[in-house]
């Protein structure tokens, strides 16, 4: 039977959402790691090199993306951004979902009391004004990306520790769970060798948010001056300094905005495509 | 039931106390102290002043004694003085905390706003252009990174258009800081509009409700609407406990006047105090929030109260 | 002006009043401040902002002239005996606080007692000297000294050594800041805002300024909008009146007819390079000579400053007390980069094999720039240079740190201080110094010596500490000033003037219709 109503009819191309998501996303983000990979071959300009042309020029022939304060050629800078700021986003993503999975398996399967407590500071220090967090940790353990990256990743544990807690706490309710704690089975071989293949796949989905949100941690702690260190052309760094010539040189502050949004917008689109995806009621209407 | 209540609040007690101590040994630990980032400017910083300066603010002893210091007497109420300024810590930041969550509020307002309306257009063409048009614009929102938007939103609508004043924190000011985060968050609030209207939309009873004849408006916005909002309502409470937290970069770009800026002012001076303090009042907000959510399920869900 | 010739002016200026247009409106100057006032207390405040502020509310003792010559404060005159241990000074007559209180002789000596007093915790305490005593006797106040200090007269009319009137300290121990100064307090928001109105009893003794009595403007309101892009776009759009505008900005205002842009020429500011002297090989003075060889000040100004700075020479700023930018850049260095290289290559360090150093320096307007390019400087000299750059209360701690160590990569660090007497120098170089930079031996001799000499024997003595810091290497001055020293505003606003240390002056500022 068909509905004669209009709206809640799945459109032409039911499956085509899911994959228009990932399709899109993929693109974007194929381009960003093409240039990431191919950057010191194809800019045509030395990043570093300052005087490549006047100082502060827009686009041109010469100049795509126009020449900063120091007339460097800022294409070059974004094109090798681009590998700093996927590196940031990969490094971070990877220690801060290691950690955050072990603690939030420790959580789940942790006594009711403990649970609860550790549950909510857990949700303080995800709600702390990542800046404040960010500045500590910079502070005290120096300047430089790779600890700029340390400091994003364990920004990123808290997030990851909740939503590992809640899939987890989801398996353990379940009989196959309850079985093997009744067989006496370790706590630490029930969470590896049971529960955590099974929340493996959404894992995977969240893992992409991780890395939007670290890309933007990254941007937003050079924005301050405690990330990356100049002469570096990571994306949030280029911002940071070319900030105040908004009204001067706004291509410094629109190039470096794009590649930052666009990259992110892929991660995301990626990870909603997935979520779509997997979803296991989507899949069922499929039919 | 009573019991329930207690043990929450209790619970909350605590998370304050170990977050204020860790927090408040932590910063102690971080490099560079007060006094010489005061004294730096002050044209008479020798080794002599900065140690006696050290000692008569009472930073020279031992850390655990200070943590306990500080404990004993945020329990009795007294946040202590600012070390630059000496001003008392509680005033500074009681009298701003109304306008950052002043500020969340607008932002929560601006989030919903934004996303419940590209939620419902998004779910009701589920599969086709607009659906992923608006989500896309949805997601757009949530990959921008915050100064950039806030720094746009400077020039564009108060420098070039002058519909909005640049700084201050007035009615007038809040609209363009709660943009910025509500353009954030709305990604977030649309999506879980989307995903709970789809759901409803394929239940039987909305096809009955059509079957019986009513009208599609009808259907959608009272039968389907009302209880995808409940689901909306589960992340209001995270949204919000987040915007929280995310404005300090916001408060600084629109130099609105809330705890946020405050705090990092206070971090880059190594003020202790302050910054201690604002962690206090900053992680009682947000466990306020979580617990006050969480009685709120425990009084509509029964089988949560007995876990 | 004769007294005739006042009352004449005043007569016709109120004949004027009467006949122009009726409700007179207040007029408010609306000026944006990066960073707000730390505290009002000018006994317990240490940064140029909160000094800016409480510059307007007190007076000094003595003023200042722009050559840094003292003239008549709230001290009419002075008598300073032969020993240099005793200073006399007679107090003003007929000078009234803000709160309507007659200012004399006691509250002269209140300020005092109070600023030394160890339970303020006046942070610039080590600027009023070895005072061993002061006293009042009718409307005399006598300072004395247990030794000759140099600088006293110029701390005096420095912004760090205002007076105070007595009815400042409440019964409860409070502070509420009452002076005798151009403006008084009306509200303080801490990090938001200060509104102060003018004071109608004004008196100005104060040769930098024009205005004799009262302020023009009624009401003055200071605003804090911490980023720099925000504060421009209040500037262009008549938000504000006056505001710090960003350096990148302002060669864009200096070249717009709507705008004036305005430096600081007393600032007092001085940056310079420094080195871990104690770290080979930048324990060889040929090794720091050479390096300061290879940085281009004159390219740094023009570039990273936007040409906004001067390059400088002495490692105290120019127009402080025995500072000769002649000598001076006859004793250190210039920019060569051939003979740079040629030193180091002769010590074993090439292209191929460079000295590794590191870069350190903290976050500043203009550093930004200005390190990239030092870092290249240095690259085509033979220097491998690592930037590291960190905010401000790390940065210090990091330096303590690495100015104690005796090897390991030797740092090249960068530094601004400022101040209105040479004096300065004491607290940077004197053992163990700010941050641990001191030199100890012969220079802390030398460095107590000169505070203890006036004249001619002090400038003598501040120049020979001066030739030592140049032909041994351990500072290579680069620029003057270097930051919060550039004013903006609208081109109606007239009148606005800088003092020493970037003090910011009103009194003469009338803003056009």
């Amino acid at each position: 039977m068909t509905d004669t109503t209009t709206n809640t009819r799945p459109g032409r191309l039911p499956a085509a959402l899911r994959q228009w998501n990932i399709a899109v996303g993929a693109l974007i983000l194929g381009i960003v790691v093409l240039a990431a990979i191919l950057a010191p071959w194809v800019a045509p300009y030395d990043p570093f090199k300052m005087a490549s042309g006047p100082r502060l020029t827009g686009p041109t022939a010469a100049h795509w993306f126009g020449t900063d304060e120091l007339g460097r050629d800022l294409f070059s800078r974004v094109l090798l951004g681009a590998r700093l700021s996927l590196g940031i986003g990969f490094a971070a993503v990877a220690v801060g979902l290691v950690f955050g999975v072990i603690f939030g398996m420790v959580i789940a399967f942790s006594p009711e009391r403990v649970k609860a407590l550790l549950l909510r500071i857990v949700d303080v220090v995800y709600s702390f004004p990542d800046t404040l967090l960010a500045l500590a940790l910079v502070a005290f353990m120096g300047p430089g990306v790779e600890n700029a990256t340390i400091a994003i990743a364990i920004s990123l544990i808290p997030f990851y520790a909740r939503v590992t807690y809640g899939l987890a706490a989801v398996e353990r309710a379940k009989p196959y769970v309850e079985a093997a704690q009744i067989a006496q089975a370790a706590p630490a071989r029930i969470m590896r060798i049971q529960v955590l293949p099974n929340i493996l796949q959404s894992l995977i989905v969240i893992g992409s948010i991780g890395f939007s949100s670290a890309i933007l941690s990254a941007a937003g702690l050079s924005f301050l001056g405690l990330g990356v260190q100049p002469p570096s052309p990571e994306w949030g760094s280029i911002l940071a300094s070319g900030r105040n010539y908004i009204s001067r040189a706004p291509w410094i502050l629109i190039f470096p905005g794009l590649a930052i949004c666009l990259t992110v917008l892929s991660f995301n689109l990626i990870g909603d495509g997935i979520r779509d995806f997997t979803d296991p009621k989507s899949r069922r209407r499929r039919t | 039931m009573l019991f329930f209540v207690a043990r929450r609040l209790f619970t909350a007690f605590i998370t304050i106390l170990v977050v204020v101590i860790l927090a408040g040994v932590l910063i102690h630990v971080v490099p560079g102290d007060p006094i010489t980032a005061m004294m730096a400017q002050s044209g008479s910083a020798d080794a002599e002043d900065i140690a006696r300066l050290t000692a008569q603010y009472g930073l020279d002893q031992p850390i655990w004694k200070q943590a306990l210091l500080y404990v004993g007497n945020a329990l009795q109420g007294d946040l202590g003085n600012t070390i630059r300024g000496g001003e008392p810590v509680a005033e500074l930041l009681l009298d701003r905390l109304p306008n950052t969550i002043a500020l969340a509020v607008a932002g929560l307002g601006t989030a919903l706003v934004l996303g419940i309306p590209m939620g419902f257009i998004a779910a009701v063409n589920r599969g086709r252009a607009a659906d992923f048009a608006v989500m896309l614009i949805a997601i757009l929102g949530v990959s921008i990174p915050g100064f950039w938007m806030g720094l746009t939103f400077i020039q564009v609508f108060s420098l070039h258009l002058g519909w909005f004043p640049v700084a201050g924190t007035s009615a007038r000011n809040i609209v363009l800081p709660a943009l910025t985060l509500g353009v954030v968050h709305s990604a977030l609030v649309a999506r879980m509009t989307r995903s709970a209207l789809v759901d409803i939309l394929n239940e039987d009873y909305i096809r009955t409700a059509r079957a019986r004849g009513l009208r599609e408006r009808q259907v959608l916005l009272v039968h389907a609407m009302r209880p995808a909002m409940i689901s909306v309502v589960t992340v209001v409470g995270l949204v919000f406990a987040h915007l929280l937290g995310g404005q300090v970069i916001t408060e600084n770009v629109f130099s609105w006047n809330g705890i946020g800026r405050l705090a990092i002012q206070a971090m880059l001076q190594r003020d202790y105090p302050l910054v201690q303090g604002f962690i206090v009042i900053f992680a009682t907000s947000i466990v306020l929030v979580t617990t006050m959510l969480d009685l709120l399920y425990g009084l509509l869900d029964p089988r949560v109260r007995r876990r | 002006m004769t007294k005739a010739s006042k009352t004449l002016i005043a007569l016709l200026s109120g004949a004027t009043a009467l006949t122009a247009l009726p409700a007179m409106a207040q007029t408010t100057l609306t000026v944006a401040r990066g960073v707000d006032a730390d505290g009002l207390d000018p006994q317990q405040v240490s940064t140029t902002q909160s000094s800016q502020i409480t510059n307007l509310i007190f007076d000094t003792l003595v003023t200042l002239d722009a050559s840094g010559v003292a003239h008549p404060g709230l001290a009419e005159s002075w008598e300073i005996s032969d020993d240099n241990l005793s200073y006399a000074f007679s107090i003003r007559e007929g000078i009234t606080c803000h709160d309507g209180s007659d200012f004399t002789a006691e509250d002269v000596v209140f300020t005092f007692d109070r600023a030394l007093d160890p339970e303020t915790r006046n942070p610039r305490l080590g600027q009023y000297g070895p005072i061993e005593n002061v006293s009042a006797e009718d409307n005399v106040v006598t300072v004395t000294m247990s030794e000759p200090y140099g600088p006293f007269m110029s701390y005096l009319g420095s912004f760090s050594i205002p007076m105070i009137c007595q009815s400042s300290v409440t019964a409860d121990g409070d502070f509420e800041p009452v002076g005798t100064g151009p403006f008084e307090l009306v509200e303080w928001s801490r990090n938001d805002h200060i509104t102060l109105s003018a004071n109608d009893a004004y008196q100005n003794y104060n040769p930098l300024i024009e205005n004799p009595g009262r302020p023009h403007i009624d009401e003055l309101r200071l605003v804090v909008i911490p980023e720099a892009v925000a504060r421009m776009a209040a500037l262009r759009s008549g938000e504000v009146d006056l505001a710090e505008p960003s350096l990148e900005e302002a060669a864009l205002l200096d070249a717009d007819p709507a705008f004036k842009v305005y430096s600081a020429d007393l600032s007092g500011q001085q940056v310079l390079t420094a080195f871990t002297w104690k770290i080979p090989p930048l324990d060889n003075p040929d090794v720091r000579r050479a390096i300061g060889m290879g940085l281009d000040r004159d390219a740094y100004a023009m570039i990273a400053y936007e040409g906004l700075v001067n390059p400088t020479t002495c490692p105290a700023a120019p127009g402080l007390i025995g500072v000769d930018l002649e000598k001076c850049a006859e004793w250190g260095v210039s920019y060569d980069p051939d003979a740079a290289r040629e030193i180091l290559e002769g010590l074993g360090y090439t292209q191929d094999n460079p000295l590794e150093v590191n870069l350190s320096v903290h976050a500043l307007p203009g550093f930004d720039q200005m390190h990239q390019m030092m870092q290249q400087n240095l690259s085509e000299i033979g220097v491998q240079a690592e930037l590291e750059t960190r905010e401000v209360a790390a940065f210090f701690d990091h330096m303590s740190q690495e100015n104690m160590r005796t090897e390991g990569t030797p740092v090249v660090w960068t530094m601004g201080y400022s101040g209105v007497d040479s004096d300065y120098m004491t607290t940077m170089w004197k053992a163990p110094g700010f941050v641990n930079m001191g030199l100890g031996g012969e220079m802390d001799a030398l460095l107590d010596e000169q505070r203890t000499l006036t004249g001619n024997a002090r400038v003598e003595k501040l120049q020979e500490i001066q030739q030592i810091l140049l032909e041994e290497g351990y500072a290579v001055p680069l620029v003057s000033p270097g930051w919060n020293w550039l004013w903006a505003s609208s081109d109606k606003i007239d009148g606005f003037k800088t003092g020493f240390v970037a003090s910011i002056l009103f009194n003469d500022v009338q803003i056009a219709e």
